[in-house]
């Protein structure tokens, strides 16, 4: 069969793929979607279950996905398996990489935050002299986080912080419970915000790619997708120097197939697009391709505290957000750069490991404390710095024979005073607010956790320094573009889903523009 | 005449067409639904891992941290330890380590203190080798292997409990959740 030429091929379904197929096919370019994953029937794929009908009672299966913190015996099968598609690292520097190959990808599990980098992250440089600037700043990506926002229909409160961009929001108008009222009270004493979430509600069961940006797509008649494609590399025309396809690997045969296209999207997430544009061996006069890599730090459970008083829970909504309050004024900074936030819980139950009891104690205790626990998830920004990496191990291979990624990375310093602060001012927070400490850590999750990673084809103005230009296009290979979160310059303390999406609709439309000018 | 034959001749047979067709016929040509049962509902699993005086221990351990409360099954009903010695005899080194030398380390204290294993300490007594549990959580682990092993085994042993099919059958919250199928 003829292979047939399309106007731009895209790597990947997840957010930044499914963005672009959505912009770039809406305005009449013909598309070609590869995913290394399946297109999943939800309602076949997945069953209402008791722990004690799975064989291991919902402890998982001992040894199965060892770096995935997130995966347990239920939703084992959801992430992919690190046997079939492995990687390496220093056993003294572990990396969690969580990975998702369906249609959809991560977008079909993120947990929905949804925020918009400030200028703080967008010239950050420019505010404490690390790293480089993005090429771009808030003014330019706010038109399209503008047009992102009600698609996935953001729910927030509007509050004015230079911090944190509002949006175009479904308002919140929730009220706060009484324990939330004392803390904010407690909070504003020192000048730090509380707000309430922000976060993507999207339609149905699911804030996806799959069902609000790739049907759309589909529906103009423009998008091809393939299931199961998966990417070995990209291809480049000897005579002119552009890419004009990729060769994949069927996921079930394991045939060698070959794509073409005048344009190629890579859109893989960020370390996949990496490893294939690596395993490419192109896009790289620069020396920065795979590396800068960074995401935020997460601590989870920094703080747990039980509440005095014992109806705190009562009035309204106990989960609340402290976006970054630190480092924002030059003369007032603290041992560390940049900041961090709260995602934090008034009204929650202490797990049983922190209550030092046993027995009927314990279950006392357990039900004394029902509805008045507090706990905090602390997400702070990572710093890019070039010596935290990936590289190809050449030593191994996946299941699809594909070389894998080494990883090189491991947080500093900074990181690490940066969260010995959060947890000490939530702590005082909370015991301000009438709450007693239970336990506390300030020991991160390895790098990867988050599953936000970001950083490795950055982009920037410089073509000795970047990857990409600030059209998420290559600086060596104009028809390439990589739209996902590995163009990112810094990430800030904010998840990163936002940002992507808009990204790859402003790149998508440059694209739809070059092409009408017959310039790629 | 082999059923294949009988089958065929049937479909070429008018009189046999029409009596089948006085047969009330089933509304949809479903697959039958059989509702089977799980192997923890009608048998028990043999302990293989754990040697005696350890799986005793830990019967004896699961009783102190989670008894039969208000009418809800302890571990020891639900079966919890024999739970147990089949996840650990699947896992890494490093767990079972934690486990043999954690019952170990019990055992030796309870013959050190009261010249008894520590499954025929009364409660009482045993409780005096449980003290750890009682000291505040801390995110580094206790050097003191006995220590660590209560930690690791106060959480094993409530999730074997809470997510048996017995805790579950009192219409208590048992652990369930959205399965996924391996992918297509």
């Amino acid at each position: 069969m003829a292979t047939i030429d399309y106007d731009v091929l895209i790597i990947g379904s997840g957010a930044s793929g499914g963005m672009a197929a959505n912009t770039l096919t809406r305005s009449g370019v013909k598309c070609l979607m590869l995913d290394a994953g399946p297109l999943v029937d939800f309602n076949r794929q997945r069953q209402q279950k008791q722990a004690y009908e799975l064989p291991y009672h919902g402890f998982g299966e001992p040894g199965k996905l060892p770096h995935v913190v997130q995966a347990n015996e239920f939703n084992a099968h959801q992430w992919v398996d690190e046997k079939e598609v492995p990687y390496t690292h220093d056993p003294s520097t572990p990396y969690n990489w969580v990975r998702v190959r369906m249609i959809g990808g991560k977008s079909l599990f993120w947990a929905r935050m949804s925020f918009r980098l400030s200028d703080y992250e967008f010239k950050a440089k420019d505010h404490d002299g690390f790293g480089e600037n993005w090429p771009i700043d808030h003014a330019t990506l706010a038109p399209f986080y503008s047009r992102v926002e009600p698609i996935f229909r953001v729910s927030g409160r509007r509050e004015g912080l230079k911090q944190l961009p509002d949006g175009e929001f479904e308002e919140d108008t929730t009220p706060w419970s009484e324990s939330m009222s004392r803390f904010i009270v407690q909070a504003k004493k020192r000048d730090i915000p509380v707000t309430k979430m922000r976060r993507a509600l999207g339609r149905g069961q699911f804030a996806s790619s799959y069902n609000l940006l790739i049907p759309d797509a589909v529906q103009t008649g423009n998008l091809t997708i393939v299931a199961n494609a998966v990417v070995r590399n990209l291809t480049v025309d000897r005579n002119t120097g552009l890419v004009d396809g990729v060769n994949f690997v069927d996921r079930h045969s394991k045939r060698e197939m070959h794509a073409k296209a005048r344009v190629v999207v890579v859109a893989a997430s960020c370390l996949e697009s990496t490893r294939i544009l690596l395993n490419s061996k192109i896009a790289n006069s620069s020396g920065a391709l795979g590396h800068y890599l960074h995401d935020q730090t997460y601590i989870t459970q920094g703080v747990v505290a039980i509440d005095k008083s014992r109806n705190g829970n009562q009035g309204g909504g106990s989960g609340g957000y402290v976006p970054r309050f630190v480092n924002l004024k030059k003369g007032n900074e603290e041992d560390f750069i940049r900041g961090y936030a709260f995602d934090f819980n008034l009204a929650g139950t202490p797990d049983p490991k922190y209550i030092p009891a046993y027995g009927a104690e314990l279950e006392k205790a357990l039900n004394d404390y029902r509805g008045r626990a507090a706990s905090v998830t602390i997400m702070g920004e990572v710093l890019p710095r070039y010596e935290n990496c990936v590289t190809i191990d050449n030593n191994l291979v996946d299941a699809y024979g594909i070389p894998v990624l080494h990883f090189q990375c491991k947080y500093t310093d900074n990181e690490a005073k940066m969260l010995k602060h959060a947890m000490t001012t939530f702590e005082e927070l909370c015991r301000e607010s009438n709450f007693e400490t239970l336990a506390k850590h300030d020991q991160p999750w390895p790098p990867g956790y988050s599953i936000h990673e970001l950083g490795t084809c950055r982009m920037g103005d410089d073509p000795k320094k970047s990857v990409l230009n600030k059209w998420n296009q290559s600086h060596d290979i104009k028809n390439l573009f990589v739209v996902d979160g590995s163009s990112f310059v810094t990430g800030g303390y904010q998840n990163p889903t936002m940002t992507i999406l808009s990204l790859s609709m402003r790149a998508s439309e440059y694209i739809v523009d070059q092409m009408k000018a017959r310039a790629i | 005449m082999k059923r294949r034959n009988f089958v065929r001749a049937l479909a070429v047979t008018p009189a046999a067409g029409s009596l089948l067709a006085q047969r009330p016929a089933p509304a949809v040509d479903e697959p039958p639904k059989i509702e089977i049962s799980v192997a923890d509902a009608v048998a028990e699993s043999t302990p293989r891992f754990l040697n005696k005086a350890q799986f005793d221990a830990l019967e004896k351990l699961g009783d102190l941290l989670l008894p039969a409360i208000n009418g809800a099954p302890g571990s020891r009903e639900v079966e919890a330890p024999q739970f147990l010695d089949f996840l650990i005899g699947r896992s890494d080194a490093a767990r079972q380590m934690a486990y043999t030398a954690g019952l170990d380390g019990l055992n030796a204290q309870a013959h050190r203190q009261f010249n008894k294993p520590f499954a025929d300490l009364d409660n009482s007594k045993a409780a005096t080798l449980l003290g750890s549990l009682h000291q505040t959580w801390t995110y580094e682990e206790p050097s003191d292997p006995v220590a660590r092993f209560l930690r690791v085994a106060k959480a094993d042993l409530r999730t074997a409990t809470l997510n048996s099919r017995e805790y579950g059958a009192g219409k208590r919250f048992t652990g369930s959740g959205l399965y996924w199928y391996p992918l297509d």
